[in-house]
């Protein structure tokens, strides 16, 4: 009896090794816990459109693109606590930015993180078939264009894969395309865009043909090829969906970059915000807010209608009295903080005092925080939607292309106009050269605090006329981010002058 | 596979051997008292026949034969054999063994004398612990055993301890694999109760190879205290009670010298001065002196050992409780804990063992080491300021950062719960001669749950911390794991010279489990008393919620020979096979060799035991581990980044799909190449021992998660992240030496005293992919400043070299431009070094600065027993080690630290610290300006005890009665200006920036021993 126990544990004791060991190393063979593999993903129509999702996200971080934009350009001092905070900031006010510069390193990875994202809807454009697929490959097309044309602007001729994902040790193989393959990439993906989108958005903020179009004339004219750029900037004029916000029914000006006219008529594309989900600055690009926004906040603010923020992006004295007289645009696009705390007794702090990238008592008042009940950190959540390309923006650079191409400075003129009109001022009867500087001029008082000044300057050739430090020959792109010549381990050359 | 279980069944095979048989009986006494020893195992050598010596002593053996040998053996005693050459009554005596020679220690899946010992291995006993009675176990290791160095996490009450064994490996995971009586365990040393273990191994070389894939950091084996058999019960307590106080205050300055300063400061940069009337600012506000106060500690144990002739027990329980120095009503923790033990001989053969530990933690914290930690803002706030006022609007501007630290404290309520159950189940089974089957169930449960609750608050205009509403975050996670571990073992002695033991086994272990998160605002009454969801009303998007969950699997098989000649030439040798889901199919299994070797030269002929050196071995150990610490599943592409945007004229959030971390499919096991040289010596009677080792620790293919990758791979996305890639290798080198000594002079007096040193060596040997990795913030917006680098220690730090002050504008002309770093240079401001040369001082002269790790560590203790006192104290030393100061805030008005007050106020005034101003200037960038000496000598303990007679306590049943007071944490010599020169947040890369480490607190302590 006592050997049979024995026997039995020892046979028991074998049984549950053999019952752990018979399966061997399939026992390791373990799914991650409801984990979606990527691998056998884009089954269903909602695979696609959740993707396409994933890519509208990355927009949100171009924030950055828009800010330091702004501060690259004679329109803003970088400003800030001091003059070492965010120093990458600081120093391409300054024009003195080399390629360590965490700022312009994240507009590398987050403007390649939605190439990236784009990329991985459109290599399984063909796993499944449904109605309405056309739509959404047009808006990851549209999506991809959008961040190469950013990256294109920032540092010139990057590594493009038209047919999908770059994939771990491609940094090392695949060259920087030259810029005019990347614009034909970039134009590939628009004219896929321009075809397929449908004229109205299936939900607001997702992307339209007139916003294809407007961006593809935007593409054609960086490239001086005007009548292409005429030509498409017009078909969104002709559309007969956008108008300039304040001409019709009970629109007011003063309001367009209010919240209350986000994805107004004058919206050709418009990238959203929202201030109901909190935020850190442990990842700024994950925020649902405008993270531009509370940076371009007063100091320690407090006072009626706005919230305070960090004092970066600070108009200059110099832009703000760049305005005609009576211009409408002066005070709805710039803040004079002493007027302003005169009128309301708003007080605030001043924080960077440095000469050239300091204090000038203007800021940004179309991306300024108002007040609101964002969640926290408040200063990274701010609301305000990005007017990324407005019906205003179309119609300038259409007037522009009409006349820098010499086809047709009648049509320039009522274009450009159309915007004076808005803006309270007297219309121009300027043809030829001096239509072009009165273009230029309007430009920069219409488009003040959006970003697009710097590369406005760099494309028309008068950056060194007007950036302080700016070297022709250089400063029209952007170093690459040291690291990224690192891991390229000499497959891609840093940008000449840096 | 099946030559593994046919390698099993082999083993099981009987040797049957038949002989004449009888009985033997007999009393084992105890030499000094002569009093009956109970509970001595009497065996007949090489076989598994044997007694344990009853409550008188007494023993009975069966089946034994002529030409046997009996072994007579007890822990702490020396062994002793007898010939049984008739059927008379063998009585013997044992003695205290004096060597220690004999005290048998684990070493993973077995257990061995030390003076068979092949490897490199630390120990500390009972009598230790008991000594410096640690609040968390962690610390008893800490200048106590050489190559182990033990640094807090801070003086929170119930941080946890980072534990490195010989260095940093990797900046993946370093932390050391913990055993408790055999299984492994997850709960950090921090939850064991220190009074229930008997003995800490920590196993430093190859020998800790039989844990393959996860012993590659060192194995920390913990056993705790068990009965013995025929022992009558010993019930035990202990309890203590103590007051904390800090050891430390920033020097900072009171508000006159602020007001000075500030003023100064403003004038420098031409700006109206901010105070016109400095003459009533008197002392101002001590902020410090406001957050830290006196806090209590009291610990209770109770316990109780015994066991009879089959079977032996052990349960226990003890409750924790302990203060923090920074306010004791919103920073404290509660430990409770209970184990009960059981170890039953079921039959001869069979042996069944079970333990059951349940902890259980509760604790609340403050904001601590971080920037916007309490201490942050109470070095960093103004001493103008009342501390009275909560909402900074109209005081003097701080910047959105800095806010008032008792508002802050105030405003804190947070609670985390964790119940923890853990055990192990054994069956032994000697189920023929020589051999022995094992299996062994060990498991740990855990519950977590936190609630921190953030009430609705208005700082003051801007302040970071300003909540527009109130929230309350609840977070429930479970995690759970076992290990099953099967194994035999075959030992036997061939020809009386060599000794055999063979062992095969398998482990499989999993570990799951899941984490559930919820959030809400509108919290009722903006109050603690209602942070819980269903009383919070916030509506739509502000709620949020989550979850994760994750499994584990490995799969190991393992063999180990060891081989004793003559008790002179000792081998091991190791094999083990690992599989493991967190590799791809292709790279999942792989295989680590060991082997150790040692050569008792004292048991020579030649060798005279007797002369000068009484014990004499020389030792070596190589072997591969593996390492499989990295996040899960880094070989799949998963969708679980973050896709979140806003569509609809109603502005809502949109959750869509996209790509978490990028996808490694090639990720292969990390390995540990580990090499070992040492020598054990016992010289003057044994009185001395000593230990000297050499160590070379070779990590290749370092598996790093989150490593940078360039940018079009789209690591940066939201919920993205770099993969983990295998990208290096890093080589840990040093000596470590240990010496004790210990002599009993008289019955009245004996002394022990120990000292250990350990060098070590750090340096990366490659980094593939990239030149070098960042990580460790400075300031804020500032680059990264630690860097892991091929040729230098990992985490060294990388910033400018500065070279005095400019004194005059002469100065500055005469040197290159430093325009790049943020401003033009005036009289007064650091001068950089112009290291490339280059005219120009930019990003490219940043240079080695300095790294945080000591390049030697010391250790020192020394006790003494004079008739019924008992003495002890602990120190340790760590030396070489560099710190960056951060806890600074680089804003106008905060507060300064008072080496401001010897700054440069024109030529010839300072040439160490510059000139103040609100202007802008290069001395914020990170520079050696901003780096100390981190090393020091710390009085970790002394205690003083007395045990009354037991004359007179046993008159009440007391066989024991000890009094002590200890104090912890007594005194630090140091040259380093901030709290603790031990503060360092463990980061491989980033460690050792201080931000305002919590310090560890000062303990008074009064204490009681009894057992009855």
């Amino acid at each position: 009896m006592k050997i049979n126990i024995k026997k039995n544990i020892i046979l028991a004791a074998i049984a549950a090794s053999l019952g752990i060991t018979s399966c061997g190393d399939d026992y390791v063979e373990v799914d991650p816990p409801y984990g979606i593999n990527s691998d056998s993903y884009f089954t269903t129509e909602d695979d696609y459109y959740n993707a396409l999702i994933g890519t509208y996200d990355i927009l949100q971080s171009t924030y950055v693109n828009v800010i330091l934009g702004e501060i690259a350009s004679d329109n803003a001092h970088a400003g800030g606590e001091s003059a070492t905070d965010v120093i990458g900031w600081q120093q391409v006010d300054r024009m003195q930015h080399t390629p360590v510069n965490d700022n312009l390193n994240d507009i590398w990875d987050w403007n390649f993180a939605g190439v990236y994202r784009a990329s991985f809807v459109l290599e399984n454009a063909d796993n499944i078939d449904f109605e309405g697929k056309s739509q959404l490959l047009a808006e990851a097309h549209f999506l991809r264009a959008y961040f190469n044309f950013e990256l294109l602007k920032w540092f010139g001729p990057i590594p493009i894969k038209p047919e999908g994902r770059f994939t771990l040790g491609e940094a090392q193989t695949i060259p920087r395309a030259s810029k005019s393959e990347v614009y034909a990439f970039i134009e590939q993906d628009l004219a896929y865009a321009e075809e397929n989108l449908a004229v109205d958005a299936p939900e607001v903020g997702r992307v339209t043909k007139g916003a294809a179009q407007a961006l593809l004339g935007k593409v054609y004219l960086y490239q001086d090829k005007f009548s292409e750029a005429a030509t498409e900037l017009q078909k969104v004029i002709s559309s007969g969906k956008y108008h300039l916000y304040g001409t019709q029914g009970n629109e007011d000006y003063d309001n367009l970059f209010e919240y209350s006219a986000e994805n107004s008529a004058e919206s050709v594309f418009e990238i959203q915000y929202t201030g109901t989900q909190g935020a850190g600055f442990e990842c700024l690009q994950c925020s649902e807010g405008n993270v531009m926004v509370g940076f371009s906040g007063i100091r320690g603010y407090a006072g009626p209608v706005f919230e305070s923020g960090y004092g970066f992006n600070l108009p200059t004295a110099e832009a703000y009295n760049s305005f005609e007289d009576g211009d409408l645009r002066q005070d709805v696009s710039v803040l004079d903080i002493e007027a302003w705390a005169a009128e309301t007794g708003a007080t605030y702090n001043i924080g960077n005092q440095d000469e050239v990238t300091g204090h000038t008592g203007y800021y940004n008042r179309k991306y300024l925080p108002r007040q609101n009940d964002n969640l926290g950190d408040a200063n990274l959540t701010q609301p305000n939607n990005y007017r990324a390309i407005r019906y205003a923006d179309v119609l300038l650079m259409a007037a522009e292309a009409l006349n820098r191409g010499g086809i047709d400075d009648a049509q320039a003129r009522a274009y450009l106009n159309m915007v004076r009109d808005r803006a309270g001022l007297a219309p121009v009867e300027d043809s030829g050269a001096n239509l072009t500087e009165q273009i230029y001029m309007d430009r920069r008082s219409e488009m003040i605090g959006e970003g697009h000044r710097f590369f406005d300057l760099v494309r028309t050739g008068r950056a060194e006329q007007f950036i302080d430090g700016f070297t022709t020959g250089k400063n029209e792109v952007f170093p690459i981010p040291l690291e990224e010549i690192q891991f390229a381990q000499g497959n891609w050359d840093q940008n000449a002058g840096y | 596979m099946n030559r593994v279980l046919l390698l099993i069944l082999f083993c099981m095979l009987s040797f049957g051997i038949h002989a004449q048989t009888f009985s033997v009986s007999g009393t084992v006494s105890e030499d000094e008292t002569q009093m009956p020893l109970p509970g001595v195992n009497v065996v007949v050598k090489g076989t598994t026949n044997g007694v344990i010596t009853d409550f008188d002593g007494n023993y009975s053996i069966d089946n034994v034969s002529q030409g046997d040998v009996l072994v007579f053996s007890f822990i702490g005693y020396t062994s002793k054999e007898v010939n049984i050459t008739n059927q008379d009554a063998i009585n013997v005596v044992l003695s205290v063994d004096s060597q220690a020679l004999d005290e048998v220690l684990v070493i993973g899946y077995g257990a061995q004398k030390k003076r068979d010992i092949t490897g490199a291995v630390s120990n500390v006993g009972a009598e230790t612990i008991s000594k410096l009675e640690p609040v968390n176990a962690a610390q008893a290791l800490q200048g106590t055993t050489s190559g182990v160095n033990v640094t807090p996490t801070g003086g929170s009450p119930g941080a946890e301890s980072n534990i490195r064994i010989r260095g940093i490996s990797t900046n993946g995971q370093n932390k050391p694999l913990i055993i408790l009586d055999g299984f492994q365990y997850e709960g950090g040393l921090n939850s064991i109760n220190p009074q229930d273990i008997e003995n800490i191994t920590v196993l430093k070389d190859a020998q800790a190879a039989i844990y393959g894939t996860i012993g590659a950091n060192g194995v920390i084996l913990v056993t705790t205290k068990a009965g013995r058999k025929n022992q009558k019960a010993k019930i035990s307590y202990e309890g203590y009670t103590g007051i904390q106080e800090t050891t430390r205050k920033l020097p900072v300055l009171n508000a006159t010298e602020y007001a000075l300063i500030l003023n100064e400061s403003y004038a420098n940069a031409g700006q109206s001065l901010p105070f016109s009337n400095i003459g009533n600012l008197g002392a101002g506000t001590d902020w410090q002196d406001e957050v830290f106060q006196e806090a209590l500690v009291t610990s209770h144990n109770l316990s109780v050992v015994g066991g009879e002739e089959k079977i032996t027990y052990s349960i226990g329980a003890s409750n924790l409780k302990q203060e923090g120095i920074i306010s004791p009503e919103k920073s404290q923790f509660e430990r409770s804990t209970a184990k009960i033990t059981l170890n039953a001989d079921l039959t001869d053969k069979l042996n069944i063992q079970t333990k059951l530990f349940y902890n259980s933690t509760e604790s609340s914290t403050v904001n601590s080491f971080s920037l916007g930690s309490v201490l942050f803002n109470a070095a960093n706030i103004a001493p103008t300021i009342d501390p009275s006022i909560s909402n900074l609007d109209g005081q003097i501007n701080l910047g959105n950062e800095v806010v008032n630290p008792l508002t802050q404290l105030d405003n804190t309520y947070n609670k985390y719960i964790t119940n923890r159950l853990s055990g192990t189940v054994q069956a032994s089974l000697d189920y023929a001669r020589n051999l022995n089957l094992k299996a062994r169930i060990g498991f740990n449960t855990s519950n977590t749950k936190n609630r921190d609750f953030t009430p609705k608050f208005n700082y003051g205009t801007g302040k970071i911390y300003t909540n527009a509403n109130s929230s309350v975050t609840l977070g429930k996670i479970n995690d759970n794991d076992y290990t099953f571990d099967l194994f035999n073992t075959y030992e036997n002695t061939f020809a009386d010279d060599h000794d055999v033991t063979f062992l095969v086994g398998m482990t499989a272990y999993e570990t799951n489990g899941e984490g559930l998160f919820g959030s809400r605002t509108g919290v009722q009454a903006n109050s603690w008393k209602f942070a819980d969801l269903s009383s919070a009303n916030g509506a739509g998007e502000e709620q949020t919620n989550s979850s994760y969950s994750y499994k584990l699997r490995r799969l190991s098989y393992f063999g180990r020979i060891q081989y004793a000649f003559q008790d002179k030439y000792l081998l091991s040798a190791m094999l083990r096979r690992d599989s493991s889901t967190k590799f791809g199919p292709n790279n999942r299994v792989a295989y680590f060799p060991s082997a150790t070797a040692g050569w008792v030269i004292s048991e020579e002929n030649f060798f005279n035991e007797d002369g000068f050196l009484n014990f004499l071995k020389l030792r070596g150990s190589y072997g591969i581990l593996g390492n499989d610490q990295i996040p899960d599943f880094g070989y799949l592409s998963l969708l679980n980044g973050e896709a979140t945007y806003v569509l609809g004229q109603e502005q809502l959030l949109v959750n869509g799909r996209a790509l978490g971390q990028l996808a490694n499919p090639d990720l292969q096991w990390e390995e540990a190449k580990k090499f070992d040289v040492g020598l054990d010596a016992n010289f003057l009677n044994s009185k001395f021992e000593f230990t000297v080792d050499y160590f070379i620790n070779k990590r290749d293919n370092l598996l790093i998660p989150n490593i940078p990758v360039s940018g079009i791979y789209g690591v940066g996305a939201p919920g993205s992240a770099s993969p983990t890639i295998n990208a290096g290798s890093v080589k840990n080198s040093g000596w470590e030496f240990a010496l004790s000594y210990n002599n009993k002079f008289s019955d009245d007096f004996s002394l022990n005293t120990s000292f250990n040193i350990s060098t070590l060596e750090n340096e990366v040997t490659q980094v593939n992919g990239t030149e070098f990795i960042e990580g460790g913030n400075f300031g804020v917006g500032q680059p990264l400043i630690s860097r892991m680098e091929e040729g230098k220690p990992i985490g060294y730090f990388y910033g400018y070299k500065t070279d005095g002050i400019f004194q005059n504008q002469a100065e500055v002309d005469a040197h290159p431009s430093q325009l790049a770093l943020g401003a033009e240079a005036m009289p007064g401001d650091i001068r950089y070094k112009d290291l490339n040369g280059d005219g120009v001082i930019d990003n490219k002269d940043r240079t080695d600065l300095g790294n945080p790790i000591p390049k030697v560590t010391l250790g020192f203790n020394l006790g003494f027993n004079f008739k019924n006192f008992d003495f002890a104290t602990y120190m340790f030393s760590n030396l070489g080690n560099d710190i960056v100061r951060n806890y600074e805030r680089d804003q106008p008005n905060v507060n300064k630290m008072s080496y401001v007050l010897d700054r440069w106020t024109g030529a010839g005034t300072s040439n160490t610290v510059p000139r103040v101003t609100t202007a802008a200037t290069a001395n914020k960038v990170f520079s050696d300006f901003y780096i100390e000496d981190g090393s020091f000598a710390r009085i970790q303990t002394v205690s003083l005890g007395y045990t009354i007679p037991s004359e007179f306590t046993q008159k009440v049943s007391i066989d024991k009665f000890r009094i002590y007071g200890k104090v912890d944490n007594v005194y630090t010599f140091t040259d380093y200006s901030g709290y603790d020169p031990t503060a360092s947040t463990g980061a491989p890369i980033g460690g050792g920036i201080d931000l305002g480490f919590y310090p560890l607190p000062r303990t008074y302590m009064l204490g009681v021993n009894l057992e009855f």
